[in-house]
This record gives structure tokens, sequence and C-alpha cells, in this order.
């Protein structure tokens, strides 16, 4: 009997990490959403929250803007149509994992 | 929060919780806006008819514009006081909805004050005939409708349909400052109880976490 072999898509590396993911999943459901919200969301620290931000950003997945509320600095950050599309087709991977019966 | 990898089932986890968290966050900061309006509506129209009943004056009405500038005030120190959250595609719209409907009754005032003073300037002999409780009335149970369609909540756009209904009837029969107390209903079905339901949502599901 020929057995069948199942393939696995394989997930996306950027998002399969804690803190990157739980910042895509804050900002699939809003507009956008400014640092302190983020960090506020996610109990992160504000280092590693810019370092994630930042690999986010240069993977095309989220936008970045720097502007000012009153005299304060605001870091406003928005998903991105390409971010969106990897976000759908990494949670379309993990359902595929979980489908598989285990052993 | 660590950057650490994870596992197929903790992955799922962590989406789930981070949306439910910030959904919740954002739907407790959407209901206080709308009970504020609500109330300040309610009230102002309690009061209106107290006054205009007991002096017979219509001249109260301008508590309206007082109660304008009243909501203005307390929605900025409100938004200054309040854990900060972003907007949703649903709360920017409800927003807007709101917004358009201050527009609306704002420069629909304007427009029966220009068109009074048009009728008294070249003394043309008529009068201004509108009625600004039933164009109101049905504007501001259609904003409502809206709103509670926008929210998917057919139980605030039932009570809608039907207090904008009765509200009209009670615009076109009864005259006096009786009629004002339909905003009252209008205030309270349309943005209080909107707005209790929003908070009670995120209150139950932080309790439940």
């Amino acid at each position: 009997m020929e057995e069948k072999q199942i393939t696995f898509k394989p997930l996306d590396p950027l998002l399969h990490s804690e803190l990157r993911l739980a910042v895509m999943s804050i900002l699939i459901g809003v507009v956008e959403a400014d640092f302190v919200y983020i960090k506020s969301q996610t109990g992160a620290t504000a280092g590693n929250l810019s370092v994630q931000l930042d690999k986010l950003s240069a993977a095309g997945y989220i936008e970045v803007e720097k502007t000012f509320k009153g005299k304060k600095t605001c870091t406003l950050c928005r998903i991105t149509g390409k971010g969106r599309d990897a976000f759908a087709e990494y949670v379309e991977t993990l359902k595929q994992y979980l489908q598989i019966p285990k052993g | 929060m660590e950057s650490k990898n994870l596992t197929t089932e903790s992955s799922l986890k962590i989406i789930a919780e981070t949306m439910e968290r910030s959904r919740m966050t954002i739907a407790k900061n959407m209901g206080k806006p709308l009970i504020l309006w609500g109330s300040l509506v309610a009230l102002t129209s309690v009061v209106v008819y107290f006054l205009w009943s007991k002096t017979g004056n219509p001249g109260w009405n301008l508590l309206w514009f007082f109660m304008s500038i009243i909501g203005f005030v307390c929605t900025m120190l409100m938004d200054r006081n309040k854990e900060k959250a972003p907007d949703t595609e649903v709360s920017r719209i409800i927003g807007k909805i709101w917004m358009w409907f201050g527009i609306f009754v704002a420069g629909f005032y304007a427009l029966i004050w220009l068109a009074y003073l048009i009728i008294r300037y070249f003394d043309l002999g008529t009068s201004v005939s509108a009625d600004l409780t039933l164009i109101i009335a049905l504007a501001m149970g259609l904003c409502g409708v809206i709103t509670g369609a926008v929210m998917r909540m057919k139980s605030v756009i039932v009570s809608l349909i039907v207090a904008t209904a009765v509200s009209v009837v009670v615009a076109l029969v009864v005259a006096g400052p009786t009629k004002i107390l339909v905003f009252a209903v209008l205030g309270v079905l349309g943005l209080v109880v909107p707005g209790l339901i929003l908070q009670g949502k995120a209150r139950n599901s932080q309790l439940a976490a």
C-alpha cells in the first residue's frame, strides 16, 4: 500500500514569534495603533517592542509613522496589505497543522 | 512578553487572547462617549420640558446649545483621562455618524434662523414653518438605527425603530413642551443603551479573563 505523504507549508518565521504575533493580532483589528497602546496590550518592554516593530516594518508587514501629539512624539503603526495577507496565511497554516492527528 | 518561538497551539492562543483583549479595551472606550451624550440629551430634554412648561417660554430651548458645549468639554476631558485605545473601522464609522448628525442639527438650526431673518428683513408676512422636533427626532432615530446595525445589535435596532415611530407620532400629534420629551427617549435608547451594552460586554470579558 502506498503511503500518502502530507506536505506542510512552513510557518512564516517572521510571524512565528510571541511578540510579533501579538503585535500583528492587535493591528489586524484596528485602523492604526500607537506604540504606547501596543506596549500596554502586549506587556513588552519598549526596547524589545521597537526591535520587533522594525523587523515587521522591514518585511513590509506594517507601516510605522512618527508624528507629534502636541509636544510629545507619537509612533503610529498600521498593518499593510502584505501584512494582512501574511497573517491570514499564517493562521490558515496553523489550522492545517492542528487538523493533523498526532501520534 | 518575550520574542521566543512557539508551538502551534500557543500561537493560536496568543492570537485569540490578544485580539480579544484589544477588542474589549476598544469596546469599553467606545461606550463612554455614547453614554455621556445620551445622558446629556435625555437630561437636557427633561430640563427644557420642565422649564418650558413652568414658564411658557420656548426660549429655554437655547439650553441645547449649552448642552453641546458641555458635551464637547466633557468629551475632551474624557479623552485626556481614558486609557488610550485605537480606532477600529466600526468605532470610526459610529463616530462619523454622530458627528454628521451634530453638523446636520447645527446646520438646520442655522438655516431656520436665516429663513427667520429673511422673512423679517424683507417683511414677507409669513412665518417659518418647520417642525424641528419631528425632523431632528427622525434624523436621531436613523443615526441610532445605523449605529445598532454597524454594531450588530438587533435589540438596539428594534427598540429604536419603535421609539422613533412613537416619537414621530408624538411630534405630529402633541404640541408645546411635552413634544421635547421624545429626545429623552431617543437619547436613552439610541445612545445610552448601546453604550451600556458595549461596556457590559467589555466588563464581562475582563471578569472571564
